[in-house]
């Protein structure tokens, strides 16, 4: 049931490569996905599945081995270049560094597809050009070098492009590769706002899961042979997450709705205290190989208590009690006496 | 206002010491002593006109060569753009003597000339498109320019070894070519030329400024990325090939002058960087040929050392700075 029209959608897509001698080179077949208006879509997948290939596909760069391509219900082959590039912007991987390229300039080629032969900028233009750059958060950057700045604001700067080049659809090639935890954060949250403030249908591919899953409204789970698309809630709830990894000895944590590495328990531990001193001390006790259960018969019990900032932590051990002032010491000793 | 100055400064000066109120007076009213009015129509006016033409020429096709390849070390010199003309026009002396008659070859159009030349230098441009796809590290492109360079300087020697002699004394001539040995017929060619590859240079702005960003952005701003490159091309191959065809070889001019350019302007525009390039390319041409006449001695420097001397540090610079941040891509 579709509550909202797709502004994109495919119909038994097959995506590669025609090669030189004439062969196809098949990376993805039976693509049916769709994207609607105002929607943040997350891909999501593996390398080498064909993430890259299938956006590049999408944003009208290479074309289809078979399978149909709508935008707005019009097959994109239809297009003109040029009337797509009005409908498409894009975001590759690679960066730009052009040593003399202005901020500015770079955000001002999004017009292209709207300018005249000579590419001037009429007022209307520039007006554009400056909304983006403001709506990318980078006010005061515009006379700076594309080379000069860092990862993050360059990545902003080419959001920007896609925006002064007024398209109802964006894509965007991991676009939070190559940045630190925050810019990672802070693109997506401008991609949301845009696809929530503008409703542009905004599609991008990246490896952070955990932030898709926080912020996206729709993922696309690219496995080997389907993909498969939802909620973010959706996909935790019917536990598909767990198949992109299903190779390797990542397990997903449904809680957390992040991957995490299984332990192997060395042993187990009894543990009473309450709220976040308790589960704190539970990550710190899995980390170093111990299973946590309840205090009762434990042969080792920790036990843990906050009081106005202050954390205590009590052992008690064949007998002793002994106390320690952070979980680090408690970590410190565990590790000593279960290595025996 | 630089420009005018550096022209009227070519005029002015040259290894026939004339002075400085004749020049004046000849070039207000046409009328001096016969062999001053003789030296500044006939040899220097033209050969300051070539060398204006010669500089916008070599500048602006090392320009588009450097966004079209997005390498900062292009240049119609470097990438054997200028050997490729020269290849063009050997086979049309040298490689068609057999089939004409002897006496006819010293009247080969100019036309025919400058024709030879676009081919030549057009044929090498697209052998290092096809290259430069499937490589992509600058410095390989480099020296693969200079190997299609040198095989085609290695080509041209063999077909001197094989030609007929009167076919070899007109193509020798010819490679002898300097600023100063175009004739008012050879300066009209050229002059059409560069206008008509600068007319497409200029058409071309908007298109330059979009494969700045490489292949994959150009095309999905909407642009043609094929038919870009070569109209592109085609204004390449005519302002290379026609300046090599009647001057010979120029180093260094076309990788210089687009960094001095980006370094003035400070802009990657090209609205802005065709002109600024055009106008430099002319200074510095004129400029180095008035070093190259050495004021006031009877010798002349070939016009090819200076631009050398000129351009190589330009060079080095950009080498040196592209080891710390990468200018391009």
């Amino acid at each position: 049931m579709e509550y909202i029209e797709p502004v994109l959608l495919t119909r038994d897509l097959e995506i590669g490569f025609v090669l030189n001698n004439h062969k196809k080179k098949i990376i993805y077949s039976d693509i049916n996905i769709s994207a609607g208006k105002g929607e943040l879509v997350a891909l999501i997948g593996r390398n080498g599945v064909g993430k890259s290939t299938l956006l590049r596909t999408l944003a009208n760069l290479q074309k289809p081995l078979s399978g149909e391509i709508l935008i707005n219900s019009t097959e994109i082959n239809e297009l003109k270049r040029i009337e797509a590039a009005r409908i498409i912007s894009f975001v590759s991987t690679e960066p730009i560094r052009i040593a003399n390229l202005k901020v500015f300039d770079l955000v001002a080629l999004g017009r292209f597809p709207h300018t005249n032969w000579a590419g001037r900028l009429k007022q209307r233009d520039r007006k554009l050009v400056q909304e983006a750059i403001k709506s990318a958060g980078l006010e005061g950057f515009e006379q700076k070098s594309v080379a000069e700045i860092s990862d993050g604001e360059r990545q902003r700067a080419m959001i920007a492009r896609t925006l002064a080049q007024e398209t109802g659809i964006v894509i965007l090639d991991e676009p939070t590769a190559f940045l630190d935890l925050p810019g990672k954060y802070e693109i997506v949250k401008i991609l949301n706002d845009l696809a929530t403030n503008t409703g542009k249908t905004i599609i991008f591919s990246t490896h952070d899961l955990n932030i898709a899953v926080h912020r996206a409204d729709k993922i696309l789970l690219m496995l080997p042979h389907e993909i498969v698309s939802g909620a973010p809630e959706d996909l935790v709830l019917t536990d598909r997450f767990a198949d992109i990894f299903i190779d390797s000895e990542l397990q997903f944590d449904v809680h957390k709705g992040d991957f995490l590495l299984p332990v192997d328990f060395k042993g187990k531990i009894g543990l009473s205290g309450k709220g976040l001193a308790r589960l704190w001390t539970t990550k710190a006790l899995e980390r170093i190989g111990l299973q946590v259960a309840e205090a009762g018969k434990q042969e080792n019990i920790v036990d843990v208590n906050e009081k106005n900032g202050i954390i205590q932590i009590k052992l008690k051990t064949g007998g002793k009690k002994i106390e320690f002032g952070s979980i680090y010491q408690l970590s410190l000793y565990l590790k000593k006496i279960f290595s025996r | 206002m630089v420009l005018v100055l550096l022209f009227l400064l070519d005029l002015f000066l040259g290894s026939v010491r004339i002075p400085f109120c004749e020049i004046v007076k000849i070039l207000i009213s046409g009328e001096g002593k016969e062999e001053w009015v003789t030296i500044i129509y006939k040899f220097r006016f033209p050969k300051a006109i070539t060398a204006l033409l010669a500089g916008v020429a070599l500048s602006v096709s090392g320009l588009q060569m450097q966004t079209v390849f997005r390498n900062p070390l292009a240049g119609p010199y470097v990438l054997g753009i200028s050997a490729g003309a020269s290849l063009g026009v050997a086979i049309l002396m040298l490689g068609f003597s057999s089939l004409i008659s002897a006496s006819n070859i010293l009247n080969i159009g100019n036309w025919a000339i400058v024709t030879a030349a676009w081919v030549g230098s057009g044929l090498i441009l697209f052998l290092i498109l096809i290259v430069s796809i499937r490589v992509r590290d600058i410095m390989t492109i480099l020296i693969l320019g200079i190997m299609f360079g040198s095989a085609t300087t290695a080509v041209v020697s063999i077909l001197q070894y094989f030609s007929h002699e009167t076919a070899l004394k007109a193509f020798v001539v010819w490679t002898m070519g300097s600023l100063g040995h175009v004739s008012h017929e050879q300066l009209q060619v050229l002059s059409f030329s560069v206008i008509i590859g600068l007319a497409i240079s200029f058409a071309s702005v908007k298109l330059l400024n979009a494969l700045l960003l490489g292949e994959t952005y150009a095309t999905s701003l909407g642009l043609n990325v094929k038919a870009s490159r070569i109209l592109i091309f085609l204004s390449t191959s005519i302002l290379a090939g026609s300046i090599t065809a009647f001057c010979g070889p120029i180093g260094f001019i076309g990788i210089a002058v687009p960094h001095i350019a980006r370094m003035i302007f400070n802009t990657a525009d090209h609205r802005i960087l065709l002109s600024g390039t055009l106008v430099l390319g002319g200074i510095l041409l004129l400029f180095s040929d008035i070093i190259a006449h050495v004021p006031g001695y009877d010798t002349i420097l070939p016009i090819n050392s200076v631009t050398a001397l000129v351009g190589i540090p330009v060079v080095v610079w950009v080498i040196i700075r592209n080891r710390k941040y990468k200018a391009f891509s």
